[in-house]
């Protein structure tokens, strides 16, 4: 056993010498190695990125005073008038309506302006043939390069939607009528946020390096901010199973649980046919029901509670789609050079 | 047989067969020569030779298509190579944002053995300011301090693509001393290629000539150049007589009126010189150089000290 480790360790010693008489003990502050020239190189984007964040959470904890304020003055339910809706959204709406916008557009700020610069502008400016000629291996650096803004990003925007949401949850059944999945809080509190930001700053940071160029790269990360946000509505409504509520053809209803979502309305017959809302809307409208069986309208909705299940359904499909771009990424770095 | 690293250590590259193809077609093709340890070594060629590509390949930054480089006896395909070697592209590529202190600190920070001393002497005998942001140099301050960062990583091979073409002449001088001082005094190889010839000529010792991808000429300058004689007189039958032809390798020959003028590689002496009206001279090393760039259908010349031959690895 001794002399196999003493034929295996024969330039050891010098390794360890040549490490030693480097004056390694002379950096400050908590980086060393590649992540300091990592956190150098962003600097600027990463603390803009901290300080942002801090900025809007103290914005929306000064914000959730005169929203409590409001609460426990007039209560979080919505009356069956509608006056306690109708006096929330005059007072809050458009406050609300700005916070979520800002938050809305976090993805596409963070993939746009740290994502596709993150290689591509190494690679225009040639500086990526200066880190990867220095002693550490190409695969530590891209480690480093990815995880460091990626982790800062993840931090930022999980504060970003615990603030807003620890803001919205109080009122989630007078906001917007208490419309969750369409008009934003659906897309700015929970993972959402998170997983579509990082999501978008991977995609960034691929096509940053395919296109090697930084400003190509961020026109194509903001048109794929489109792409992906029309899609990304599509797939809202189907992350969860819509409940279902039926009530006579001239009755009254639906009545829905507070901050539900209404999603579709259906005629049906009595043994549960649907047909389009649309249907027997003519003239000669009862004579067409009768012929066809319709006594009952359908109303199809989301209830608040599903809200967290759709969401972290959501965040996860994009996770995944997120871990293959940097699979993608990691891949495509190592195939080219050495 | 006892230590691998004796065998192989006074060579500092060991290329073997090694080809890089493009989509476009051969950058470099078949290259075998190497280079001795602590020596000064100009890369030459025309533009589109392979230099670039084979400094690539032996920086990590390309794959050779076929063939294999050895770096002190470690192949390039293994990472541990990186800390012997520093590269300095032609383009200097230095982060514009970073000051000059933390230039050097990224240098630090990426390499084990960095010698902080060293990159620092070499940045103030310049009298650039440590905080000076990079952006804010100018093209001598900025390649300055590249040589700091590539001095500063102690490298035992640095390898320079055309270090001093962007830089005015007194720049040029001053930068040239110091690559020179701080090379010696680490006794650190130098390969860089330059088109610059008559710069070589006064800096290096050692030679590798590229054209259109392949290896002309490889060996020390002191055996390469000699090796070489430039013949004027008279033409016979309007071009360079018969005897020289059969005796001796033309590189390049010129015939004007009834004078010929020739670089010969002179295979055995030049006999009967007087009475055949002969003039012998030697050239200098550009002569023989430009010679060889201009006629690509010349022999290759490679020294025996540059030869890479089983012969010789499995003797030694």
């Amino acid at each position: 056993m001794s002399d196999t480790t003493s034929a295996t360790t024969d330039t050891a010693p010098r390794e360890t010498a040549s490490r030693k008489t480097g004056p390694r003990a002379t950096g400050r502050g908590l980086l060393h190695g590649t992540a300091w020239v990592v956190y150098r190189r962003h600097r600027t984007a990463l603390l803009a990125c901290v300080l942002i964040t801090a900025a809007a959470c103290a914005v929306y904890a000064y914000q959730r005073i005169g929203v409590l304020d409001f609460v426990h003055a007039k209560g979080a339910t919505p009356d069956s008038k509608g006056e306690l809706l109708e006096e929330f959204q005059s007072t809050f709406h458009a406050m609300f309506t700005r916070d979520i916008a800002l938050l809305q557009y976090v993805p596409v700020l963070i993939g746009v302006f740290l994502g596709a610069p993150l290689i591509a502008a190494e690679q225009e400016r040639g500086t990526l043939r200066l880190v990867t000629t220095q002693s550490v291996s190409r695969g530590r650096w891209l480690a480093t390069t990815l995880a460091l803004p990626l982790a800062v990003t993840a931090v930022c925007v999980t504060a970003l939607s615990v603030t807003f949401q620890w803001l919205w949850t109080p009122v989630h059944q007078l906001e917007d009528f208490g419309d969750w999945l369409s008009s934003g809080p659906f897309d700015v509190t929970g993972p959402v946020p998170v997983a579509r930001t990082l999501f978008l700053t991977a995609c960034g940071i691929a096509l940053g390096m395919l296109l090697k160029r930084v400003v190509p790269a961020m026109a194509a990360t903001f048109v794929l901010w489109f792409v992906t946000g029309e899609l990304w509505s599509r797939l809202r409504p189907r992350l969860g199973t819509p409940h279902s509520v039926t009530y006579p053809y001239n009755g009254d209803g639906p009545h829905l649980p507070p901050a539900s979502v209404r999603f579709d309305d259906w005629v049906a017959t009595a043994d549960g046919r649907l047909y389009g809302f649309g249907t027997c809307v003519h003239a000669d409208e009862a004579a067409c029901r009768a012929k066809l069986g319709i006594v009952n309208r359908v109303t199809q909705y989301f209830d608040f509670g599903q809200m967290a299940g759709m969401q972290w359904r959501g965040a996860g499909i994009l996770l995944a789609l997120t871990a293959v771009v940097l699979a993608f990424v990691v891949w495509q770095a190592r195939r080219r050079p050495l | 047989m006892a230590d691998p690293s004796a065998r192989t250590g006074p060579w500092a590259i060991e290329a073997d067969g090694l080809s890089k193809k493009y989509r476009r077609g051969w950058a470099l093709r078949d290259c075998s020569f190497r280079l001795p340890a602590g020596r000064i070594c100009a890369l030459v060629g025309p533009n589109g030779a392979g230099k670039s590509t084979f400094l690539g390949i032996t920086t990590r930054l390309l794959r050779p298509t076929a063939g294999t480089v050895k770096l002190f006896g470690v192949p390039v395909s293994d990472p541990a190579v990186l800390e012997r070697v520093a590269f300095l592209a032609q383009d200097k590529p230095l982060y514009p944002r970073f000051t000059v202190a933390e230039t050097l600190r990224l240098g630090r920070e990426l390499n084990p053995r960095w010698d902080q001393a060293v990159a620092e002497r070499i940045v103030r005998s310049g009298d650039v300011p440590l905080g000076a942001r990079i952006g804010t140099l100018s093209g001598g301050q900025r390649t300055r301090v590249a040589f700091a960062l590539a001095f500063g990583k102690r490298p035992a091979l640095l390898l320079l693509d055309e270090p001093m073409s962007d830089l005015d002449p007194l720049a040029r001088h001053e930068l040239s001393g110091l690559l020179m001082a701080e090379a010696a005094e680490h006794g650190t190889t130098v390969l860089m290629s330059s088109h610059m010839l008559a710069e070589m000529e006064e800096m290096c010792d050692y030679l590798l000539v590229l054209a259109e991808g392949r290896l002309r000429m490889a060996g020390a300058t002191d055996v390469l150049v000699p090796s070489h004689t430039l013949v004027t007189g008279k033409a016979v039958g309007g071009a360079v007589p018969e005897e020289l032809q059969g005796r001796h390798t033309i590189v390049e020959s010129h015939v004007t009126g009834r004078q010929f003028s020739a670089l010969i590689r002179t295979d055995g002496p030049l006999s009967d010189s007087w009475d055949a009206g002969w003039e012998a001279l030697s050239p200098s090393l550009e002569e023989v150089l430009l010679a060889y760039l201009r006629s690509p259908g010349a022999p290759t010349l490679i020294a025996d000290e540059a030869r890479t031959t089983d012969q010789q690895e499995t003797a030694a």
